[in-house]
């Protein structure tokens, strides 16, 4: 437990003295996408009004994700380049599938952190150019972000794992972009019904679960998933996407 | 009880994509006792790193059974882990820390007190002369420097096995001189240390007992003296020919001679060259006869030496081939 918490620490310290780095890497999307589909077209009469309050709690969901992502795909990276850095974590005295844990704990803790930064920014910003007020409920907040942060950074650890690096450039095309973009950020579940049975294919998306959680919290007068629908989504993918990263990861740091 | 016990340990990577299957390390056993410092030394893919790598828990065994201080390193890898230490063979040290940094993170990594963990560090910085790059990041030293460093980190926990993987390669001189002095001054403190090497002088100076492994094998095993003994005759005389008939059957007939091996490695750099490498008792008129067997051939006398075996000719003795980079 020492050693697991002697990581955690390492880990975070590192990431606070990059953390400006990172904030900013988080929070220019989701600005900008307020800037544009809060203010300008919905000037031009091309978005509908109420679409400001649907994108807030997505874009906390989108931020979470890509936090989450890239806190654990970051620092991978060097562990398992050929000086294997990760050697260092593997000597220290626990086992690998903790190790492979606490990178997706310091992942969900930037990421957590990410997303509750971007939301009063958002909120102010939404505020600003909008006139539109979101009133988050804080308490049930928390422990979704936490939630959200372990799913996000658990499957960058996936995505790290079992991606070659050669393919790393074509993650954000081919992996995450669509995610973000089928993950019921822009857009409720509810609104989905028009689709009929194929919305169910949408539930592999795990960001679809943290969209709702997100609007669950944020913008609870928006029409959201059940909250124990919610729940069960993040839980399944929580412990599924875990425990296949630390076998993965375990597969390829122990030769 | 022996610090560390490698007993029929063999690894056997897997086959990828289309690179086969290696069978790296085929039953090795060995054992290194309290306070000893040992040494494996082989030419590259021997199957060193592989060996230090299932004993460090960083390779998963195929077969065999390791231990520190009694306890396995596959079946309570955590508890092991505290016992040993490892310099790698690659510079792995942790670049977003300084060097004072990673050395008291290692030290939080083992749970060891603050005080401990500061008094520690600062004086292993001192002991390895770091101070004044303590504050610096890793990539802002020298390859010498991040030896000692990733040796200052690996005593930080004080461990009860230190491993060296190729601890020298890629140093100049003086840093090795000085690597060895730091390592022999580690070992008179009590340190059990297992270093490898494809260097016959390092494992020569360093070592207390070696063995010489190749392909995945221990071959023989020992302390330097007694592995330079059990070479037939007693000095080694190395001669090039150049022409005329082979020589080897002609040299191993006369009196005197114990052994004659062709040396094979490197025909490429030296075309048209016969090298055979003599092990002889030195005895009066050996060398007279030794030409004139040259000349009775038709050849022509290249080179000549004539030496105290090394431990380079008992690897030469045993593989038939050089060891060499
Ligand atoms: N990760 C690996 N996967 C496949 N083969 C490997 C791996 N590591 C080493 N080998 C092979 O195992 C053999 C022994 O390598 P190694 O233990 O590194 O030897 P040494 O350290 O003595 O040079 C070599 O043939 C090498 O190519
Ligand atoms: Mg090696």
């Amino acid at each position: 437990m020492t050693a697991f918490l002697g990581l955690l620490r390492r880990d975070l310290l590192v990431a606070w003295r990059t953390a400006p780095f990172l904030l900013t890497s988080a929070l220019t999307q989701p600005a900008l996408v307020i800037l544009v589909f809060g203010n300008i077209l919905p000037r031009l009469g091309l978005v509908a009004d109420e679409f400001r309050t649907v994108m807030v709690p997505g874009l906390m969901a989108i931020t979470i994700l890509m936090s989450g992502v890239q806190g654990v795909l970051m620092p991978l990276a060097a562990d398992l380049s050929g000086t294997r850095e990760v050697e260092e974590r593997l000597l220290a005295p626990l086992s690998a599938r903790m190790v492979a844990f606490e990178r997706i704990v310091a992942g969900a803790i930037q990421s957590g952190i990410a997303g509750l930064v971007a939301l009063p920014v958002m909120m102010l910003l939404v505020h600003q150019v909008s006139g539109v007020d979101v009133k988050p409920d804080w308490a049930l907040l928390l422990p979704l972000v936490v939630v959200s942060g372990i799913v996000s950074a658990a499957f960058g650890l996936n995505l790290g794992t079992r991606v070659q690096p050669r393919f790393s450039g074509l993650l954000f095309a081919v992996v995450l972009g669509p995610m973000m973009l089928f993950g019921c950020a822009y857009y409720p579940w509810a609104s989905l019904d028009a689709l009929g049975s194929v919305r169910f294919v949408f539930l592999v998306n795990p960001l679809v679960f943290m969209s709702e959680a997100m609007r669950l919290a944020v913008t609870p007068e928006v029409a959201h998933m059940d909250p124990l629908g919610i729940l069960a989504g993040l839980a399944v993918f929580a412990g599924l996407l875990c425990w296949a990263g630390a076998r993965s990861f375990e597969s390829r740091t122990i030769l | 009880m022996s610090t560390l016990v490698v007993e029929d340990l063999r690894k056997t990577y897997p086959a990828a994509g289309k690179a086969a299957a290696v069978e790296a390390v085929r039953g090795l056993s060995f054992e290194v006792r309290r306070g000893e410092f040992f040494g494996l030394l082989g030419p590259n893919g021997a199957g060193k790193s592989t060996t230090i790598g299932c004993i460090t828990t960083l390779v998963r065994p195929t077969g065999g059974r390791i231990a520190v201080d009694g306890i396995d390193v596959v079946a309570r890898a955590a508890e092991a882990k505290r016992r040993l230490a490892v310099v790698p063979q690659n510079r792995n040290l942790d670049r977003d820390l300084s060097i004072r940094e990673l050395l008291l993170f290692h030290g939080l990594y083992f749970g060891l007190p603050r005080a401990a963990r500061e008094e520690r560090a600062l004086r292993l910085l001192r002991e390895l002369q770091l101070q004044d790059k303590a504050d610096s990041k890793p990539a802002a030293l020298s390859g010498g420097m991040q030896q000692r460093a990733m040796i200052a980190r690996a005593l930080m926990h004080d461990p009860a096995l230190l491993l060296l993987d190729e601890p020298t390669t890629g140093l100049d001189p003086q840093a090795r001189r000085a690597l060895w002095d730091l390592l022999k001054e580690q070992h008179a403190r009590g340190l059990t240390i297992v270093l490898t090497t494809h260097y016959m002088d390092e494992a020569d100076r360093l070592c207390e007992r070696l063995a010489i492994v190749d392909h995945g094998r221990i071959l023989t095993e020992g302390t330097p003296q007694a592995l330079r003994r059990s070479l037939p005759g007693g000095r080694v005389l190395d001669l090039w020919a150049r022409g005329g008939a082979p020589l080897g059957e002609r040299l191993g007939a006369l009196a005197g001679v114990q052994g004659v091996e062709p040396v094979t490695d490197d025909e490429a750099a030296h075309p048209g060259v016969e090298r055979l490498r003599l092990f002889v008792e030195t005895q009066d008129g050996l060398l007279d006869r030794v030409l004139h067997e040259v000349r009775a051939a038709g050849a022509e006398l290249d080179h000549v030496s004539l030496a105290q075996p090394s431990l380079e000719d008992v690897y030469i003795h045993l593989t038939g081939k050089e060891l060499r980079e």
